[in-house]
């Protein structure tokens, strides 16, 4: 489902190089796992993904289900089912939940040459959703994440996955800021959503959440680089020996 | 004795001085006359203000006013009944059609109990009379004005039904539309009404109005200014308003058209415990300048003034607010709050805030503040990510930033039609 192969990225302002010739493939049906000290890349890989105009591709290539994702901006992508579950999920004042939910799933379903949801449909969904993740409804009418806890940004995340049914699940640090409860919930939510079809990209720091969401196969981020790949095993020994044995083991 | 300096009278103010020449059937008692007489040789002695008149110093009227405008004649009824049917509702309301700067009684609503609407105006002379010859706007208005309409609530009758002044523009281009209006809410009553300007795009026509507005004491007016111009269209106008003891006057402002908009807004606060709250939105796209310059006068103790506006620039826009706070040396315990807000979308718009604050009183608590910013790129991102195109996500966030002060109008109806009129302007121009 995707290939990335010798990516190159450097931040525009800066010029600072962030990844060195990373290649990475994740087939349909997988969740992969991709960990790495702090400074690795990991985030820049989710945002370069996603489109974020602020990085600069100098070399290499993403190919996506066969389409090559770098020709695409941000909604394109999106409504080709990538999905970025962000780390820091923003606020957005004055923009209610709800109308946000419409729009992005009704902008998806046009770009697909589907009809829109009529508002009954529509509310049936969410609330469906959230009775999953354990968000109270009321919640909802509040604008974009504002006055949302940080687990209830992470859970909201997850919400708008579940609804946006994407093909291509990317999530940048999920579990930061999550308390253990909210740890299960959230991944609960995720091994739903886990389908044939589907491919979840799991970027963390901390092997806890693989004990929940258990992976398919493991890489470690290094320097730009992918150093080292695995199965689920990869994560324990990461977690037992700490990052800098492996990646000097991998050097 | 001044030396009286010859200047050249640029091509807009000749316009002006032929056609009031012109235009010997502009109606109205001789004392109407005199006043009209005076007005254009005002212009004709001083000009229209440059920016070096403080209160024009963003809005070069003489560099700005084109030629060629000259008074519009009452059109036929048949155009005007069409100038109305083509006029899509605002809201529901008794509506009073002021079609080309005339007031047509035959296809108005039906007047609400307790409220009169008389055109008497031109017969009793011009309203309160005198023109102020420092101000272009009330000046014009005085040559070119054809006719104007006097709303009355009487005291305290509470009015359930919205009454609209519906001014629009009909027929060939290059009309003064110029009317006279007032809204009176008599001690104790309530009232809701709005004011609202269209005309065609294609037409360039030149709407001058004053609207003299007062609130009685202990009454409560909720009035709605929506001006939606035609893209070439000129408006000078200007809307005052008096409150006495207790008077409540809630009064929101939409400027979502026309090339050169000059808006004032005048306020005397002249009761106590009298409360004025000002909100606007106001949007610039295209080529429009438009400015809204508001003075607003504390006389007595114990009075309390809001303004907000939210403003939108895009395209080659350009957009002024002056904000004027005057309190008196009685006027002790005043609260006045004035915050004006702006989005720049694009890299040729601009706008241009400033505050005046005059405060003789001593114990009194006034505040201003402006805001300038592009929209919130961690916002647009989010927004994409989520597969919603750029376009559509910036109108969400464009409408986020003018919803907040649109729905603190608590009624529903006046904010789903105000939201509609942005909603139109912002497929145009975000």
């Amino acid at each position: 489902m995707l290939e990335i192969k010798n990516l190159h990225v450097r931040i525009e302002e800066d010029g600072t190089e962030i990844l060195r010739g990373l290649n990475l493939s994740v087939k349909a049906g997988e969740v992969a796992a991709i960990m790495g000290p702090n400074g690795s890349g990991k985030s820049t890989l989710s945002y370069v993904l996603s489109g974020k105009e602020d990085y600069e591709v100098t070399e290499g290539s993403i190919t996506y289900n066969g389409i090559d994702l770098l020709e695409m901006d941000v909604s394109e992508r999106a409504a080709a089912g990538v999905f970025l579950a962000f780390q820091y999920p923003v606020e957005i004042p004055g923009v209610p939940t709800m109308t946000f939910l419409k729009e992005a799933m009704n902008a998806q379903r046009k770009e697909r040459g589907e009809d829109e949801l009529t508002t009954p449909d529509f509310i049936k969904r969410v609330r469906a959703a959230a009775a999953d993740l354990k968000i109270d409804f009321n919640m909802l009418k509040r604008p974009v994440n504002v006055g949302f806890s940080g687990g209830e940004k992470k859970r909201a995340e997850i919400l708008q996955m579940a609804l946006l049914e994407p093909k291509l699940c990317i999530l940048d640090e999920t579990d930061s800021g999550l308390d253990i409860d909210a740890l299960k919930i959230v991944s609960d939510g995720v091994n739903h959503l886990r389908d044939p079809n589907r491919a979840v990209i799991v970027i963390t720091h901390y092997q806890r959440l693989l004990d929940h969401i258990v992976p398919d196969a493991v890489h470690v981020l290094s320097k730009g680089q992918i150093v080292k790949s695995g199965d689920k095993d990869l994560a324990l020994e990461l977690e037992e020996k700490g990052y800098a044995d492996i990646i000097a083991a991998a050097a | 004795m001044n030396a009286h300096t010859p200047r050249l009278l640029t091509e807009g103010e000749t316009g002006l001085i032929e056609a009031f020449k012109a235009a010997e059937w502009l109606p109205g008692r001789e004392d109407v006359g005199d006043i009209r007489a005076a007005a254009i040789n005002a212009i004709a002695a001083h000009g229209l203000p440059t920016r070096r008149v403080e209160a024009f110093h963003y809005t070069d009227l003489r560099a700005l006013l084109p030629a060629g405008f000259k008074p519009s004649k009452r059109p036929a009824i048949a155009e005007a009944s069409a100038a109305m049917t083509d006029y899509e509702r605002l809201v529901s309301a008794v509506r009073i059609p002021l079609v080309n700067g005339h007031y047509f009684a035959d296809i108005a609503g039906d007047c609400p109990q307790g409220v009169s609407i008389v055109p008497t105006f031109l017969n009793s002379g011009l309203g309160a009379g005198a023109f102020d010859a420092a101000d272009a706007v009330d000046t014009v208005n005085s040559a070119f004005v054809t006719d104007g309409v006097a709303v009355t609530v009487s005291k305290d009758v509470a009015v359930d039904a919205i009454m609209t002044f519906a001014h629009s523009y009909v027929g060939e281009a290059g009309g003064i539309a110029a009317t006279r209006n007032s809204v009176t809410v008599e001690d104790g009553a309530t009232a809701t009404m709005v004011d609202r300007s269209c005309g065609n795009d294609a037409l360039a026509y030149l709407r001058s109005t004053v609207t003299e507005l007062t609130v009685g004491e202990g009454a409560e007016l909720t009035y709605i200014l929506s001006i939606e111009e035609g893209d070439a269209a000129q408006r000078l106008a200007n809307l005052k308003a008096t409150l006495a003891k207790d008077a409540v006057l809630n009064l929101f402002v939409l400027n979502a058209g026309g090339k050169l908009v000059r808006q004032e807004l005048d306020f005397s606060v002249d009761g106590e415990n009298a409360a004025l709250n000002i909100s606007g939105v106001n949007l610039m796209g295209g080529e429009a300048h438009i400015d809204v310059t508001s003075r607003i006068y504390h006389r007595v103790p114990n009075t309390t003034a809001e303004e907000t506006f939210r403003n939108v620039c895009t395209g080659r826009g350009r957009g002024v607010f002056q904000g004027q706070i005057r309190v008196a040396q009685p006027a002790q315990l005043t609260d006045a709050r004035m915050a004006c807000n702006t989005l720049l979308l694009s890299d040729d718009c601009d706008f241009s805030a400033k505050p005046e604050l005059e405060i003789f009183a001593d114990d009194v608590q006034c505040a201003h503040g402006a805001t300038v910013a592009d929209l919130e790129p961690s916002y647009l991102f989010y927004l994409r990510a989520r597969g919603i195109s750029e376009d559509a996500a910036r109108r969400i966030l464009v409408k986020a930033f003018v919803n907040e002060v649109v729905e603190e109008l608590e009624n529903e109806t006046l904010v789903e039609a105000l939201e509609g009129v942005i909603d139109t302007w912002m497929v145009r121009h975000v």
